[in-house]
C-alpha cells in the first residue's frame, strides 16, 4: 500500500515538494539578475460556528484553514498555484502555467476557477480578502455541494484592454473539462489523484467594464455552459438523465464608492436533462453592502435569494436529507470586521438561513490573516 | 506694561521656536521617480506609474518594468500612497495581496534602507523606484524621470 501525504501518490509528493522548495528558495540576487521573481503567501483563518437548526459545518467552516499561494514569474512566463488545507480536506485548487502574450493578456493552461463566478474569481479560497465570513450559497465550491461547477481544467485566457483615457474592459474565457456529477456533488478533475467518470466540456466567460483600468470596481456579464455526465447510477436515476447541459447566464457588479462597496450578482441557471426530454431552471442572486468605518472597522450585510430552486430535481440531488448538507434558498447576513493589525482581522457574522429542509440561525467568529 | 511686553516677546519667541522645531524636516524636498542611468526609459506618465505600482504590466522599449517600494521613511510612504497610487495604506496593501491571489503576481520589493534601494535601482535598468531628490541628485548611477511631489 502506498504511503499518502495529503492523499497524494508518492510521485506527486516529490514533485510538489520540489516545486515548493524551488519557489521558496529563489535567491533574490539571482532573481534580480535573471528577472525572475517568486511569490509565496499564506491566507490563514480560524473560525468558530454556533447556532440553531443548521446542518453540520461545511468544509468552508472548518475551524482552521490555510490557503497557500505560490507563484513564479520569469519574463512573460508565470507558474501559479493555490493549495487549500483544512482539517477535513487538502487539495491543489488551482495550478496554472501561463504566458503573457501582450501586457495584461495572459493565456493559462491548467486547473482554474471558472470566470463566470463573480465571487470566486475575486476571492478564491483565501478568507482574509473576503470581508464577510461566508460566501453566497450559489458560489459554493463543488465539495460543499455547490450547484455550479467551479474548477475547470483546460485553457484560460484573461485580458484587460484600455477603454478611453481611464476606463478598461476585461475579458476572461475558459474552455476545458467540467466536473463529473456523483451522487450528491460535483467531482472536478484533480491534478494529484484519480479522475473516475466522464468529464464533459465546459465553456465559461466574463465580460466586464472597469471604470478605472487599474481600479477595483467592475461590472459585467457572465456566461457558462457545462456538459455534465453523472458518475453514479443513483444520480442518473434521481435525475432520470445521465447527461446534463448546464447553462449559466448572469450579471454582476463589484463597485466601490468612497467608503462604500457593493457586490451583487444574479444568475439564471438553465438545466437541460436529456431523458426524458425536459428542462428546468432556477434563479439565484445576492447583494452585499460594505461600509468602512473609523478605527479600521467594516460593517457588512448580505441578502441572498432564489426562485424555483424547490421545484428542481437537479437542486434536490444536492440536498442530503440526513442533514449533513442542506441547499440554501435564502439568507440574510450581517457582520462586522475589525482590521486590528496589519494583515490580521477579526470578524463576526450573524446569519438567518432558509434551506430546502429547515430554517437556521448561525453565528460565526473568525480570525483571518495574510502571512507574511 | 513692561512685564506684559516681556511676556508677549517671550511668547512670540516660543511660538517661533515651536513652529521652527515642528516644521517638517523635508521642507524644500522633492520626491522623484528614479531609474538606472543605463535605463532606456525616457518618460513615464502618471497613469503608467500608477499601473506599475498596482501590479499591472508596464513595458517601455521592450523592457518589462519592475517597481520597488521605498519604505525608508514614513513620510515617503505617505506621499507615495497619496501621489502615486491614490489609495490608503490599507487599501493598497489589500490591492497588492489581491493581485497575488488572483494571478500569483509578485508584490513589489520593499526597501527600508535608502542606500540599498538606490543600489538596486542602479544595478537593474528595468527597475523603477522613488526617493528624495537630495539622495540621488549627485549619484551618476541614477537618472531622475520626474518629480512626484515637491514641498
Amino acid at each position: 500500500m502506498r504511503q499518502l501525504l495529503f492523499g497524494m501518490p508518492t510521485r506527486w509528493q516529490a514533485l510538489v515538494c520540489l516545486a515548493l522548495l524551488t519557489f521558496l528558495s529563489v535567491d533574490p540576487a539571482l532573481a534580480d539578475h535573471e528577472h525572475s521573481s517568486g511569490e509565496f503567501e499564506i491566507f490563514v483563518a480560524a473560525e468558530s460556528l454556533t447556532g440553531s437548526g443548521q446542518p453540520q459545518p461545511h468544509d468552508d467552516d472548518s475551524w482552521l484553514n490555510a490557503d497557500i499561494i505560490f507563484g513564479l514569474t520569469h519574463d512573460q512566463f508565470r507558474v501559479f498555484g493555490e493549495y487549500f488545507i483544512t482539517a477535513q480536506e487538502h487539495d491543489l485548487e488551482r495550478f496554472q502555467v501561463g504566458y503573457e502574450l501582450v501586457p495584461d493578456t495572459m493565456v493559462w493552461l491548467g486547473r482554474f476557477h471558472q470566470p463566470a463566478s463573480a465571487w470566486n474569481t475575486e476571492h478564491h479560497h483565501g478568507r482574509y480578502l473576503q470581508t464577510a465570513i461566508t460566501r453566497p450559497s450559489i458560489e459554493d465550491w463543488e465539495d460543499e455541494e455547490g450547484l455550479i461547477p467551479q474548477h475547470i481544467t483546460g485553457l484560460l485566457v484573461e485580458s484587460r484592454r484600455q477603454l478611453g483615457s481611464e476606463a478598461g474592459i476585461q475579458f476572461s474565457g475558459g474552455a476545458g473539462a467540467a466536473p463529473a456529477l456523483s451522487r450528491d456533488d460535483y467531482k472536478p478533475i484533480t491534478l494529484v489523484g484519480d479522475n473516475p467518470g466522464r468529464h464533459g466540456v465546459s465553456l465559461t466567460a466574463r465580460l466586464a467594464f472597469l471604470p478605472e483600468y487599474a481600479g477595483t470596481s467592475s461590472a459585467g456579464l457572465l456566461w457558462g455552459h457545462d456538459q455534465v455526465f453523472t458518475r453514479r447510477l443513483v444520480a442518473s436515476s434521481d435525475l432520470r438523465s445521465s447527461h446534463i447541459g448546464l447553462g449559466v447566464y448572469g450579471a454582476y457588479a463589484d463597485w466601490t464608492v468612497d467608503a462604500w462597496r457593493l457586490i451583487g450578482a444574479a444568475y439564471y441557471v438553465d438545466i437541460q436533462l436529456d431523458h426524458p426530454a425536459r428542462d428546468e431552471s432556477f434563479l439565484s442572486g445576492y447583494l452585499q453592502a460594505e461600509r468602512q468605518l473609523p478605527h479600521r472597522l467594516t460593517a457588512f450585510g448580505r441578502v441572498e435569494g432564489s426562485a424555483r430552486m424547490q421545484e428542481s430535481s437537479y437542486v434536490s440531488l444536492f440536498d442530503d436529507h440526513s442533514a449533513d448538507v442542506d441547499v440554501t434558498l435564502r439568507r440574510q447576513a450581517v457582520g462586522l470586521r475589525w482590521d486590528y493589525a496589519r494583515r490580521q482581522a477579526l470578524s463576526i457574522e450573524l446569519d438567518h438561513v432558509v434551506s430546502l429542509d429547515r430554517p437556521a440561525n448561525e453565528a460565526r467568529l473568525q480570525w483571518s490573516a495574510a502571512i507574511p | 506694561m513692561k512685564p506684559m511686553a516681556k511676556a508677549i516677546s517671550l511668547l512670540s519667541v516660543s511660538l517661533v521656536l515651536l513652529f521652527g522645531v515642528a516644521a517638517p524636516a523635508f521642507a524644500g524636498e522633492e520626491l522623484v521617480l528614479i531609474v538606472s542611468s543605463h535605463s532606456t526609459i525616457d518618460r513615464l506618465d502618471s497613469p503608467l506609474v500608477r499601473r506599475l505600482f498596482l501590479g499591472l504590466t508596464v513595458t517601455q522599449n521592450g523592457t518589462r518594468l519592475r517597481p520597488v517600494l521605498n519604505e525608508t521613511d514614513p513620510h515617503i510612504k505617505e506621499l507615495f500612497l497619496q501621489n502615486v497610487v491614490s489609495m490608503s495604506d490599507r487599501t493598497y496593501d489589500r490591492y497588492v495581496l489581491r493581485m497575488t491571489l488572483l494571478q500569483g503576481k509578485t508584490q513589489p520589493a520593499a526597501y527600508d534602507n535608502s542606500a540599498d534601494l538606490i543600489s538596486a535601482v542602479a544595478a537593474d535598468p528595468s527597475i523603477v523606484g522613488y526617493a528624495w531628490a537630495k539622495d540621488v541628485v549627485h549619484d551618476p548611477r541614477i537618472r531622475t524621470l520626474r518629480v512626484l511631489w515637491q514641498e
